[in-house]
């Protein structure tokens, strides 16, 4: 094959690929752009056949879900403190307890593994049921207490198994050079070994955050007046009479923007490669 | 012993009957060792014969399943690596990616609250000490192989232990540095006349480096010496055929009435040979040579390294080497004979050394 054939064969590689990512970023990107679109619209306009893309915008949807009688601010607060503990308290016990799987030599260290997993397999239809009972006899239905301890039984698990594989990847000989640079297991562990990784915890806190902030299965049954969370919240725009396609887009909007926030922010932490040169085989950066 | 003398003379080091069992296996069948203060002593043997085992035993690493260790006389066994005053390097290094290289030298300060003052001077010295004293502001990713090798020496020497252990810590350097570093680390070890404790499976580096040498052999120790003594008198055939470059030949002979036979040949030697039996006859390659009577041979393949040659060659089926300053006048499929100067002979079943 001629030079001119392989940069030809090359280029034309290049733009498939160019082609196949165009195509998937219009799809997921199409009902984003198309929800986007309608939070500025009018209710009138948003039904126009064939829809229009050039109309005149307004701000009103906004300010019905923001400050009128459907706020949805309180649900917003209600989301953000049943995500945040719950994330807050899945990384308060996820990060020790898969230090300790990842670490030490537990019995039943290796069934404790399959049960973790076990977990996510359930689906959490089947278990909506016994969570109301049990939350109902103890009072918990309708409390931020009884919504983030549910939520914990499934973040959790999940968390330490997403952090197990990220304390794994750091050498053993880390910790043991901390322990015989006189650290003691508790500051090896805050010194030494947190701080490689700091890309995981960073990773586990989106992920489980982004789980609490969308979820509406367990927020619509267990929780009522006092909790409610933003996506029960929305659920309300729609009803048997109509469906309020502008007031849902704008409180959408609303909803994605804090997660949108913190994926961003976040970004900044997830550094690859943060051990690169410290143990032996490790490319110089 | 060492030239410096640690102060007080600490740093002796006293292993006894060290058992390490991993389920069925058994790793260290009973290890016994002393090590004196100042003494750089080095752990050889081949991957898998418990020498990394015994240094992590040594630095409360490596829970043991029984046996005692005592430092300067106290029974360390079990108390934690942190209470032992021992520091290691790693032969990964094991720099913290995270700090900068300063910051590793000081981390062993700072967890005992070492007062700012101090612990800046001893991290500048120490650093000083392995030249990388103008590089304390940078991350191990961003050091070479070398210049890592010397930050984890200065993180170890910056506290002053009473042992240094240092667990193959040349083999990931390359072939030029690693001959350059071991003389370095010899002259360091002097200057500061700590105890050091050093694991290799590279005899040649054991051999130049150390003062004394244990030689670990499948989870026991085989032979300890100074180095030339191991040389001159390996104490069993498998010792022997791990000591040297390349190391000693070993071939199966027979000792019957006063004569030794080997591959068809019987060799009457001016040395004592011993009781009639099976022994392993060991000659080293530079004491062999080719001569007009001897050992039927075979050359096989012909190695010119320069300033040396080593001749294989094929002996009753098996590849003896030959080791000389001369070329020899001999081609590759040459049939000759091969005669020595000295040789060892060992037992042919338990591989003990026969006496002269």
């Amino acid at each position: 094959m001629s030079a001119s054939n392989l940069v030809s064969a090359r280029r034309l590689r290049t733009a498939l690929l160019v082609a196949v990512a165009a195509l998937l970023l219009a799809v997921w990107a199409f009902p984003v752009i198309w929800a986007l679109l309608t939070s500025f619209k009018t209710e009138r306009d948003v039904l126009a056949y064939p829809p229009t893309v050039i109309f005149e915008p307004t701000l009103s949807n906004y300010r019905d879900v923001m400050f009128g009688s459907a706020s949805l601010l309180p649900n917003l607060l209600s989301s953000t403190i049943v995500a945040g503990v719950s994330t807050l308290l899945t990384l308060l016990f996820a990060v020790p307890a898969a230090y300790a799987l990842a670490r030490l030599d537990l019995p039943g260290k290796r069934a404790s593994g399959f049960y973790v997993l076990a977990t996510q397999m359930l689906p959490p239809v089947g278990l909506i049921i016994p969570y109301y009972l049990m939350l109902q006899k103890i009072g918990g239905l309708d409390t931020y207490g009884g919504l983030i301890v549910i939520y914990l039984t499934f973040s959790l698990p999940f968390a330490i198994w997403l952090m197990v594989s990220y304390f794994e990847d750091i050498p053993r000989e880390m910790e043991e050079a901390a322990l015989l640079d006189r650290a003691g297991r508790l500051r090896a562990l805050w010194y030494v070994i947190l701080p490689q990784v700091r890309g995981g915890i960073a990773v586990t806190t989106i992920f489980v955050f982004l789980n609490a902030w969308n979820e509406f299965l367990f927020a619509v049954v267990l929780g009522g007046n006092r909790v409610r969370p933003v996506t029960v919240a929305m659920f309300n725009f729609i009803s048997v009479e109509q469906t309020l396609w502008a007031k849902l887009a704008a409180g959408a909007m609303l909803a994605m923007a804090p997660v949108i926030l913190l994926g961003l922010l976040a970004q900044r932490h997830i550094v690859k490669g943060l051990t690169v040169g410290a143990v032996k085989g490790g490319g110089r950066t | 012993m060492s030239a410096g003398g640690a102060p007080g003379d600490v740093g002796r080091v006293s292993l006894r009957g060290i058992v390490k069992r991993h389920g069925t296996v058994t790793a260290l069948h009973g290890v016994d060792l002393d090590i004196e203060p100042g003494e750089f002593f080095a752990l050889l043997g081949p991957s898998g014969s418990g020498k990394t085992t015994t240094l992590r035993i040594l630095a409360g690493l490596e829970p043991l399943s029984s046996g005692r260790v005592l430092l300067d006389g106290s029974d360390v066994t079990d108390r934690e690596p942190g209470e032992r005053d021992v520091a290691m390097v790693f032969q990964s290094y094991a720099l913290y990616p995270h700090m900068t290289v300063y910051d590793n030298i000081a981390f062993p300060l700072r967890m005992v609250a070492t007062p700012a003052v101090d612990a800046d001077r001893a991290v500048r010295e120490a650093a000083a000490l392995v030249h990388i004293d103008h590089l304390l502001a940078r991350r191990p990713g961003q050091l070479s192989g070398g210049q890592q090798q010397r930050c984890a020496l200065a993180r170890a020497i910056v506290r002053k232990p009473r042992l240094f252990l240092l667990d193959e810590p040349l083999s990931n350097l390359d072939a030029k540095l690693r001959l350059e570093t071991r003389v370095e680390l010899r002259k360091l070890q002097r200057a500061l006349g700590v105890t050091t404790v050093y694991v290799t499976h590279d005899q040649e580096e054991a051999m130049t480096i150390a003062d004394r040498v244990a030689v670990f052999m499948e989870g026991r120790v085989a032979q300890v010496g100074r180095p030339q003594d191991i040389f001159a008198k390996p104490a069993s055939a498998v010792v022997a055929g791990f000591i040297g470059s390349p190391p000693m030949n070993l071939l199966p002979a027979e000792v019957r009435a006063g004569a030794l036979r080997v591959v068809g040949a019987d060799l009457r030697l001016n040395r004592p040979l011993g009781a009639d039996g099976l022994v392993t006859l060991g000659v080293r390659p530079a004491a062999l040579r080719i001569a007009p009577t001897g050992i039927p041979a075979r050359v096989y393949l012909i190695e010119d390294l320069g300033d040396t040659t080593i001749v294989d060659l094929d002996v009753g089926g098996q590849i003896v080497k030959l080791r000389t300053d001369q070329r020899p006048d001999v081609r590759e499929g040459d049939n000759v004979h091969v005669a020595f100067a000295e040789c060892h002979l060992f037992e042919r079943d338990s591989g003990a050394r026969r006496g002269e």
